[in-house]
């Protein structure tokens, strides 16, 4: 990790986060894509920068666009440290769209997208230095959908790297508990332990629950780790029942996109102009 | 026939917008005829802490097993925010298969929609601190300090004996109640996409 966290020049780097922002897709609450907010997304996207500087990061899944924040804040010299490479691995084609389009467009040559959908075998590199998640948060599954997620990034690094995950936390709500108690169990059951845990960090534009925040649960591999075996899709239905909430087992391999040619501009089915006389 | 909370019982509670021009007994009066016509009636509205899919659905479902009836528990409220006058001409329970929406059965702006029947006149205080958030991101939540907020719908579960209080407590009036039925929630939308 670079060293503490140095000044950073806020207003240019909120301006940056804001047009990372105007570039995400709108979110899709049936997939539980629930934005983070920007103020949270800049000092997340400080940490995230710091923590993997000169690394090879993936992404498991990331509609906030913390990969393009981190990428571009480093690629304008707002922050000093970033990663040397990053792969967004997502299965709305929207997000890997917006991914791809904003890199070509501020030549961010280390960040790239790829669709992916993490119930099948993971594709590949396997030499990542470390993973980010912030996966549905399981809310109704006991965290199951999280270990789905968490554990594509630990075999994006051949469970030899070290992983941010990120997912709710909260002081009076139950479930948020056994969901943190269950990752944690899951995550040193496969050779890994937790690090560093950051509690009650960030808020997300979720109208059912406007106050509740996520945590970083920082994990590392332990020395010698080795992986249990290869990646392979995953179709147990008891682990996927309640995938995307109580009753919600995941139905969808890919979200498309529909191409237009007015990327983050208003629709034109949205309003009609009327003239001055 | 008044509806009877215990412990345990599943409610969807929503704050509802009239109009200062039709009266509850006029709303009433249209949905019943609805309801006669096409065997359930579609009460639309917004907002996304009540996905079809992820929250009612499965809500209403899980109670249902249990063999109870689900009661929707409306708080009128005078509102100037209204629905766009746009009739709604499909329905999906999905959100992939889409169907016409009866003839009989008017629903105007609005995304989502409940089934429902049996709507009518109840007059009663619900205490929503003797309640709790039945699933999502806020289950457990009391369902007082849940209302509190900026929300103005929730899946609710009675966790303690409604009985006259000893002390005041917090509480919304309802007057308008219905019957939510099968398939409980739908999306709606105007035209094919
Ligand atoms: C589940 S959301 C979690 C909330 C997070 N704050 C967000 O909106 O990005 C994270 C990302 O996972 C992606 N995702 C959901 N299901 C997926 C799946 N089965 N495979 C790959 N990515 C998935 C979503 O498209 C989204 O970009």
């Amino acid at each position: 990790m670079a060293g503490d966290q140095k000044d950073i020049d806020l207003r240019t780097a909120i301006n940056a986060i804001s047009d990372v922002v105007q570039n995400r897709p709108r979110p899709l609450r049936l997939f539980d894509q629930i934005y983070m907010k920007a103020g949270d997304m800049v000092l997340q996207s400080e940490l995230v920068a710091r923590w993997a500087d000169g690394k090879k990061l993936a992404f498991i899944g990331d509609g906030d666009a913390i990969s393009v924040c981190v990428a571009y804040l480093h690629a304008r010299e707002i922050l000093e440290y970033g990663p040397s490479e990053i792969v967004v691995f997502d299965f709305d084609e929207r997000i890997c769209g917006a991914v791809s389009r904003f890199a070509d467009k501020e030549r961010l040559t280390g960040l790239r997208a790829e669709l992916y959908n993490c119930l099948d075998a993971f594709p590949g590199p396997l030499d990542f230095d470390c993973f980010y998640t912030n996966p549905p948060w399981g809310a109704s599954n006991d965290g199951e959908s999280v270990k789905v997620f968490a554990q594509r990034g630990m075999e994006a690094t051949s469970y030899r790297g070290e992983g941010m995950v990120v997912i709710a936390d909260d002081v009076d709500l139950e479930w948020p508990k056994r969901v943190l108690a269950n990752v944690q169990q899951f995550i040193i059951g496969a050779g890994f332990f937790v690090q560093r845990m950051m509690p009650q960090l960030h808020r997300y534009h979720l109208d059912d629950a406007p106050n509740l925040r996520s945590c970083n649960l920082i994990v590392k591999a332990l020395p010698d780790n080795e992986a249990p075996g290869p990646s392979t899709a995953i179709s147990d239905a008891a682990r996927l029942a309640h995938f995307y909430g109580r009753d919600n087992p995941p139905k969808v391999r890919y979200i498309r996109e529909r191409k237009r040619l007015d990327y983050g501009k208003a629709h034109d089915d949205e309003y009609s102009l009327e003239l001055l006389e | 026939m008044l509806i009877i909370l215990k412990p345990g019982q599943g409610l969807l509670y929503m704050k509802v917008g009239t109009h200062a021009q039709e009266s509850l007994e006029d709303i009433i009066v249209r949905k019943t005829r609805e309801i006669e016509l096409a065997g359930f009636a579609l009460w639309g509205y917004g907002g996304s802490t009540c996905h079809p899919q992820t929250m009612v659905q499965p809500f209403a479902r899980s109670f249902e097993q249990r063999g109870q009836t689900i009661y929707l528990c409306m708080q009128p409220m005078e509102s100037s925010h209204f629905a766009e006058p746009i009739r709604a001409e499909e329905y999906s329970v999905d959100g992939l298969a889409w169907q016409p929406i009866p003839q009989a059965i008017n629903v105007l702006g609005s995304r989502y929609a409940l089934a429902i029947r049996g709507l009518r006149k109840e007059e009663f205080d619900l205490p929503l601190a003797k309640t709790k958030v039945a699933l999502g991101n806020s289950m457990g939540s009391n369902g007082d300090r849940y209302i509190a907020g900026r929300v103005d719908k929730a899946c609710l579960e009675i966790t303690e004996e409604i009985d006259t209080p000893v002390v005041p407590e917090p509480k919304v009036h309802i007057s308008l109640v219905a019957e939510i039925v099968k398939p409980y929630a739908v999306h709606v939308r105007n035209s094919p996409k």
